[in-house]
């Protein structure tokens, strides 16, 4: 069977993954770029977190700068600021939070001021303010800081006393401070001024005109003000009443924003965006953080320790478990936009393919957000989108999507047992125990063949996951149509499934009864041959028995009788990460697979049990001691990590094998008239490529077939070659007496003609 | 006449010779396809039975690389 080719790269079709809402109901579920709790709660939208992570760092100039973005007189505000970011501090929740505003204070007075200056023009529209208290003396300075040529009508006679009249609390070196400050703002005074009859009788010269709660009430007296803007409309006056410094420094942002938009002759409600303090949606979680107390920030070495003590809130529960997102560092809300694009690519590169085929479709991410998000619903959607508009590429999927036909071909079995006419159950070991594990997979046959009452058939295949994973849904409903026509032929007996991935893709079909064979040992109990094994383990629990508490506590429970000291690891259970074979990483993308693999094996040092015979061999194949829970039941050892070409092998001769002995038929072996051997490099080198030993036989068989091959005078080598399927595979042999000797094997999937 | 365009060549230099033919490949012209791409290139091919050679390095080499990016077109 050949699995068709995407027809070209000149076809422009396109379908949608989703909505767009549906896609912005995804994203929104990823709280990543959430602001933290303290910058949240601040409504002048300070980034605390930044700030205090540069005092963490020893940068208080950089961590003045942050602060001097939000204020124009950052020792005044700091050091009365109400600071309700303190309370919503994480930390709290353990023992004390960070002491936000002394760190302010310690930004500001250890900080450089920042010497920047805009680069905006000055603006046309002339502003006046009438009157200083705290709100109109931030108003001043945010005003400035817009470029809008700024006049000042106070009572006061230079800035100093400007300080004092709004600032009476602060401590004197602040107010020499802020007065310096306002003193190189570029502000006109008027001093000695009366503002009430200054504004009765020059407001009209002036496009903004700002004036104190006090002046304002004197000139107008029962003012009427709309306090979410900080204007009164009737009079166009831009005025307010405020509390606390906070009050003060907050009302003066709106207020400047309503300077904004009076100037462009709008209404001052228009286009505000979000003000003040916000809720996040953040997660943090808290866990391995210790309770801790403030330390006073009165020198800087404390109030760099101060700020050591902050957790930097953020949300990366699913990328510390994955090594898939790890690998591409993007966030799935970032990732998922990417591949909604790609998807929507109708001509050009779809520079998503890789990563979208790298997930191994687990679903770890799903339970580790707080949100449930769902990568590998979208990878998953996104292979079928693209199968479906002939937009994804074979190549990727080939190896396993032709393994699986082999599986569910050549080496599929399916038979009653012996002498019963309808059997009650069915054995579906699934298509890798039966590659890695042969011998496991005859012994639990026929254990249960021996213990259960009522028949025992057996059906060795793939249970349809590959084509799943590969999103090729039509394949992938044949599958379901073919297992389902020789269950029915069976009787639709109940299902025995050896590998939880299979239990679950099974239990997806219609009136399905299915139990995992550790459900029937723990009710028939172990077999007397069952191996102990009386040293403490990791259970490795597969991503297909993800949400199925009941299977991993089985699994545990069958380890404990056969003696093993069972020990947690963190990310077990439902968290537990791929292996790196699942969703077909292990073909797609090696480097990401191997890397699932050693995140699985960073969590202990301790041998590995496993439940999947695919996490067995993948743990195997990086050195660690690592055993299938049906190895140690029935005194087995899996195979040798079996290269490519081992696995069909291992599966057609279980076929084969159980054939003759169990169902006493006879399969005629094909003969092939030569005999082949391949040296140790041509081995390495065919795993490596994909390159298995049955290509190379066709192959050889061709060349017998047509006699046509080169020599290559350089190597010494003749090569030939055939096309099988959507590959050309090259051979480079010598001749013996026999046969051939395979030297080197390689190949392409273009196709060379001569023209 | 304006020349034909090639995206590869390789001589044979009288190093390889078809073992079905008896004779010396030579330079000859051929044609990748590859999902509705043709890419004219110059290969050893046999003068009688035609037969292409595509070497490993070039099959492993540019050819991958071609593939790869076609496939994600």
């Amino acid at each position: 069977m050949i699995i068709k080719e995407r027809e070209s790269t000149h076809v422009y079709r396109q379908k949608r993954l989703f909505t767009k809402e549906e896609l912005e109901a995804r994203e929104v579920l990823c709280v990543h770029e959430q602001p933290a709790y303290c910058n949240a709660a601040c409504p002048l939208k300070l980034d605390t977190k930044a700030m205090v992570a540069a005092i963490a760092e020893g940068d208080f100039t950089k961590a003045r700068a942050l602060y001097e973005k939000i204020t124009p007189f950052p020792h005044i505000l700091s050091a009365g600021c109400e600071a309700p970011c303190e309370g919503k501090c994480k930390l709290c929740s353990l023992g004390e939070g960070i002491a936000v505003r002394e760190l302010e204070v310690a930004a500001v007075r250890w900080g450089e001021a920042s010497k920047k200056r805009g680069l905006l023009r000055k603006k046309t529209k002339k502003a006046v303010l009438y009157g200083m208290d705290l709100f109109t003396l931030f108003l001043a300075g945010e005003l400035a800081k817009k470029m809008y040529p700024v006049t000042v009508f106070c009572a006061q006679e230079d800035y100093a006393a400007v300080i004092a009249a709004c600032t009476a609390d602060l401590p004197e070196e602040a107010q020499a401070a802020s007065a310096a400050s306002l003193a190189k703002m570029d502000i006109k005074f008027e001093w000695n001024a009366d503002p009430a009859s200054a504004l009765a009788e020059t407001a009209l010269k002036y496009d903004l005109v700002c004036a104190s709660w006090e002046v304002a009430n004197q000139v107008y007296p029962g003012l009427e003000i709309d306090e979410a803007v900080m204007v009164c409309r009737e009079k166009k006056l831009i005025t307010g009443k405020t509390e606390g410094v906070l009050g003060a420094a907050f009302g003066a942002k709106k207020a400047a924003l309503s300077a904004d938009r009076l100037a462009q002759n709008l209404d001052p409600a228009n286009t505000r965006g979000e003000e003040g303090s916000v809720e996040t949606k953040l997660y943090t979680n808290l866990e391995g953080v210790e309770p801790s107390v403030r330390v006073p920030c009165d020198t800087k070495e404390n109030a760099m320790a101060e700020a050591q003590r902050c957790i930097q809130c953020h949300c990366d529960e699913c990328i510390k478990g994955c090594a898939y997102l790890q690998h591409y560092n993007k966030f799935p809300r970032v990732l998922t936009r990417e591949i909604y694009n790609n998807v929507s690519i109708i001509m050009g590169d779809h520079m998503m393919n890789k990563p979208i085929n790298a997930c191994s479709l687990c679903g770890q991410c799903s339970v580790l957000c707080p949100n449930g998000y769902d990568m590998a619903e979208i990878c998953h959607m996104a292979r079928q989108n693209m199968v479906s508009t002939g937009k994804m590429p074979l190549a990727p999927h080939e190896f396993a999507l032709m393994d699986m036909v082999f599986s569910n071909s050549e080496a599929f079995l399916c038979r009653k047992q012996p002498g019963f006419d309808t059997c009650k159950y069915v054995f579906f070991p699934g298509c890798q125990a039966t590659a890695i594990a042969p011998a496991t997979v005859r012994a639990a046959y026929l254990d249960l063949c021996n213990r259960l009452e009522g028949g025992v058939a057996l059906m060795l295949g793939c249970c349809g996951a590959i084509c799943d994973w590969a999103g090729r849904y039509e394949m992938h409903e044949n599958t379901v149509k073919f297992l389902n026509e020789k269950m029915a032929e069976l009787g639709n007996p109940t299902i025995i499934a050896g590998c939880p991935t299979c239990k679950k893709e099974l239990s997806t079909h219609e009136n399905v009864e299915i139990l995992g064979i550790w459900e029937i040992l723990e009710e028939i109990g172990l077999p007397e041959k069952a191996k102990r094994l009386d040293k403490p383990i990791a259970v490795h629990d597969a991503c297909g028995a993800r949400g199925d508490t009941e299977t991993q506590q089985s699994i545990r429970r069958i380890a404990e009788t056969l003696g093993c000291i069972v020990e947690d690891t963190p990310y077990s259970g439902d968290k537990s990460p791929c292996c790196g074979y699942g969703g077909l990483t292990q073909f797609t993308n090696r480097e990401v697979a191997k890397k699932m693999t050693d995140k699985c094996l960073e969590r202990s040092g301790l041998p590995y049990l496993s439940y999947c015979m695919a996490c067995r061999d993948q743990f195997a194949r990086e050195g660690r001691e690592s055993m299938h829970l049906l190895e140690l039941v029935y005194g087995t050892s899996a195979d040798h990590c079996p290269d490519i070409s081992e696995k069909r092998f291992n599966r057609l001769s279980l076929r084969n094998e159980l054939l003759k002995d169990v169902w006493k038929e006879e399969v005629e072996e094909v003969e092939l008239g030569f005999a082949i051997d391949y040296t140790p490099e041509a081995i390495a080198m065919m795993d490596n490529r994909m390159i298995l030993k049955t290509d190379v036989i066709r192959v050889l068989q061709n060349l017998k077939e047509t006699g046509e091959a080169i020599f290559d005078g350089d190597s010494g080598l003749c090569v030939t070659r055939a096309r099988l399927g959507n590959v050309t595979f090259w051979v480079k042999y010598t001749e013996t007496e026999t046969g051939f000797m395979v030297h080197r094997a390689y190949s392409h999937r273009m196709n060379v003609q001569t023209r | 006449m304006a020349t034909e365009k090639t995206y590869y060549t390789i001589d044979p230099e009288g190093k390889l010779t078809c073992m079905k033919c008896r004779v010396p490949l030579h330079k000859g012209k051929a044609k990748f396809m590859y999902l509705d791409n043709g890419f004219p290139v110059e290969l050893p091919v046999c003068p009688k039975c035609g037969f292409v050679y595509v070497p490993e390095e070039l099959a492993l080499g540019k050819v991958l690389s071609v593939e790869k990016a076609l496939e994600d077109k």
